[in-house]
């Protein structure tokens, strides 16, 4: 559906030429605001239009389509300006309700980052409840440290602030409003906690995220309208575009927008600090955005229904930046509550809230026709392509086979063998785990030191009948790091290491790791 | 109905409960239960309804248990709640929905108190209680 849809778009775009004003013009849509008679719709009011009167006839009768969304978005943050203390003072490093902030800039210059978390109450209070605390007037206790210099003298300062003490606070979000999002859940067998919420093991819910048929990024698909300047509804108060945001990825659907706007004029009800469980904090904020129907293209794509939306369901517990597509879904089957995976009927539900998108648009609207916000035509368009490439590791990475016991130091027994045998020989080598196999090589159980002297002690006699037989393994290139975390996870001190068919090629344990791992890095 | 049951050091060690279910035929459903010899705590869920309940929650009281009916073991606080529904998904008993304004809602007979949704909820609204 998306690539048919995409497809089409793009190519009216490379034919014709973008933002082409065709319907009307910015002038135009203005001087109707001015006079009070510009016809304002809600992106979901628009797409009732279309089912009721046909495209063509609502694309001319309406003249701007409100949007909405209202999700948890990391890269979003302030810069401040806290004015300068007597003495004066260059800030290294600051702290706001000990929330770090960055001190890269200037003496009294900061950016605080809705991720950045507090050092007393990580995980529970962060960067984004600060300056939802900011604009709900709250005082907020600003620490700061120095070296002190000839021109700024002070080392150190604790004070209170408000909002409104600030020489300047602006939001600075250098990814927001992601056009569309990825949805997640999870085939492992444990609860994950992840910035996707809460996924139960087994596929046990479905989580997604974005307003679907309010988002603004999806009603503008071609990115005709929105661009540099484009002037927007940010955080309750006014804002604008300032590029494309990063990871900006148009050509899948993926596009988004770097914001700004003046914390001074936004509402705590559009900006809210939050957290997600074992992950981190983060800042919902609440975006709006006008979309002129200039063309039918943009009329077209403004009304796009959440099941014209494509959302590929991931599958979060695959630890990978290419996690696979478990189904291709879309916003209206994520929205109603209820998606088949196979036979199975999973619970989904989001994370943003469409009842907060819903009113930003609605908010908009009102705005609008009240005369009190104006349309902005673009400086410049955002790009219409943007590769986006991964993050290559050049440093090789310190992998199993580094660090594991190869096969020709360890024991290998069989499910038959006496456990007063075994016994010995681990005490010879100086063994603590033995993986035992079957007859054609194939790993089938695992037994310790701790197994054996249990079963002497209890009188049994085969391995067979004490050994573990489901066995948590690892391959040989994967990367150390991941298989300590493993054994972390099941509380076990040792792996066998095996190839795709189970044929054990060493055995790696936490004191290998521990040990050599320590060695070479200190080397 | 959900009833916390409230055993203090001095009854601790008699087999109120069984006595109680025994002579008035009570249905219940056990769904937590904490007791040291010295004193405890249960939440149950009740199934029988009517005056045999109120029979009922009358011996369990005048049996010396501190009687709690429990509306719901989870609470939402509506002031930080922002209706994103990060909670409905994640909830094992299926407990947690939308209503018709998109507010959540918890049905607090489905309700285990697992307290899955206290760490789904990205803006610490919901409460065991
Ligand atoms: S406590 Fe558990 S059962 Fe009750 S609403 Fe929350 S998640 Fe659902
Ligand atoms: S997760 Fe929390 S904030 Fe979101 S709907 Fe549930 S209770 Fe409200």
């Amino acid at each position: 559906m998306l690539n048919t849809i995409c497809a089409r778009i793009w190519r009216g775009i490379l034919i014709m030429e973008r933002g082409r004003e065709e319907l009307r013009g910015y002038e135009q849509i203005n001087e109707k605001i001015k006079r009070g008679d510009a016809i304002v719709m809600t992106a979901e009011e628009f797409i009732e239009l279309v089912e009721q009167s046909g495209l063509e006839k609502a694309a001319k009768e309406v003249d701007i389509v409100t949007t909405g969304t209202f999700g948890a978005m990391c890269s979003s943050g302030a810069f401040m300006n806290f004015g300068h203390s007597e003495p004066p003072i260059k800030m290294i490093r600051c702290w706001l309700n000990d929330v770090p902030a960055y001190k890269g800039l200037a003496a009294v210059d900061a950016y605080l980052g809705a991720a950045a978390m507090s050092e007393t109450r990580p995980f529970e209070y962060g960067g984004g409840h600060v300056i939802e605390d900011l604009v709900s007037g709250k005082e907020i206790e600003l620490r700061a440290e120095s070296y002190g210099t000839d021109c700024y003298p002070r080392r150190s300062l604790e004070t209170t602030i408000v909002l409104e003490d600030l020489n300047q606070a602006y939001l600075y979000n250098p990814r927001n409003a992601y056009q569309r999002y990825n949805s997640a859940t999870n085939s492992s067998d444990r609860i994950l906690y992840t910035y996707m919420g809460t996924l139960l093991p087994r596929y046990g819910n479905i989580t997604f995220s974005g307003s679907g048929q309010l988002s603004p990024l999806y009603k503008d698909l071609g990115l005709e309208t929105i661009g540099f300047g484009t002037r927007i509804f940010l955080g309750g108060g006014v804002g604008y575009v300032v590029g494309e945001g990063t990871q900006h990825k148009p050509q899948s659907g993926f596009a988004t927008l770097a914001v700004k706007g003046d914390l001074k004029g936004m509402s705590p009800e559009y900006l809210k600090g939050a957290v997600f469980q074992n992950y981190g904090t983060t800042l919902y904020v609440g975006i709006g955005i006008p979309i002129p129907l200039i063309n039918m293209r943009v009329a077209s794509t403004a009304a796009l229904k959440d099941e014209d939306i494509p959302v590929d369901i991931l599958d979060y517990s695959i630890p990978s930046r290419d996690r696979p597509i478990v189904k291709k879904s879309n916003y209206a089957e994520l929205k109603s509550g209820r998606v088949l995976i196979g036979d199975k009927e999973v619970p989904s539900s989001p994370l943003s809230s469409v009842k907060v998108a819903r009113k930003i648009a609605e908010v908009l609207k009102k705005q609008i026709e009240n005369k009190e916000f104006f349309l902005q035509r673009p400086i410049e368009l955002l790009p219409s392509y943007r590769e986006f490439k991964p993050l290559k590791i050049k440093k090789r990475e310190v992998t199993v086979r580094d660090l594991m016991m190869p096969l020709q130091e360890l024991i290998l027994a069989s499910p038959e063998d006496e456990v007063k045998k075994v016994a010995r020989l681990i005490v010879e080598k100086n063994i603590d785990h033995i993986p035992i196999i079957s007859e054609d090589g194939v790993l089938i159980g695992i037994v310790t030191t701790w197994d054996l002297t249990k079963a002497l002690a209890e009188d049994k006699h085969k391995l067979k009948e004490i050994m573990t037989r489901t066995v948590i393994t690892a391959k040989e290139d994967e990367r150390v790091d991941e298989v300590a975390k493993r054994m972390a996870q099941y509380h076990i001190s040792g792996l066998p290491v095996v190839d795709d068919v189970m044929h054990v090629k060493g055995l790696i344990t936490s004191d290998d790791i521990s040990r050599k791992l320590v060695g070479r890095r200190a080397a | 109905m959900k009833v916390k049951l409230r055993y203090s050091h001095e009854v601790a060690s008699k087999p109120i409960l069984a006595e109680i279910i025994l002579k008035t035929g009570l249905l219940i459903n056990i769904l937590e239960a904490k007791l040291t010899p010295k004193e405890g705590e249960m939440v149950i869920d009740i199934a029988t309804q009517g005056s045999a309940l109120k029979n009922a929650l009358q011996q369990l009281r005048s049996s010396g248990l501190e009687v709690i009916e429990l509306r719901s073991l989870v609470e939402v606080d509506k002031g930080l709640c922002i209706s994103c529904g990060a909670c409905i998904s994640p909830c094992p008993s299926k407990a947690i929905s939308f209503d018709e304004n998109l507010d959540i809602e918890i049905d607090a007979k489905r309700c285990i108190g697992c307290g899955i949704c206290v760490k789904a909820c990205p803006r610490r609204a919901i409460q065991l209680i």
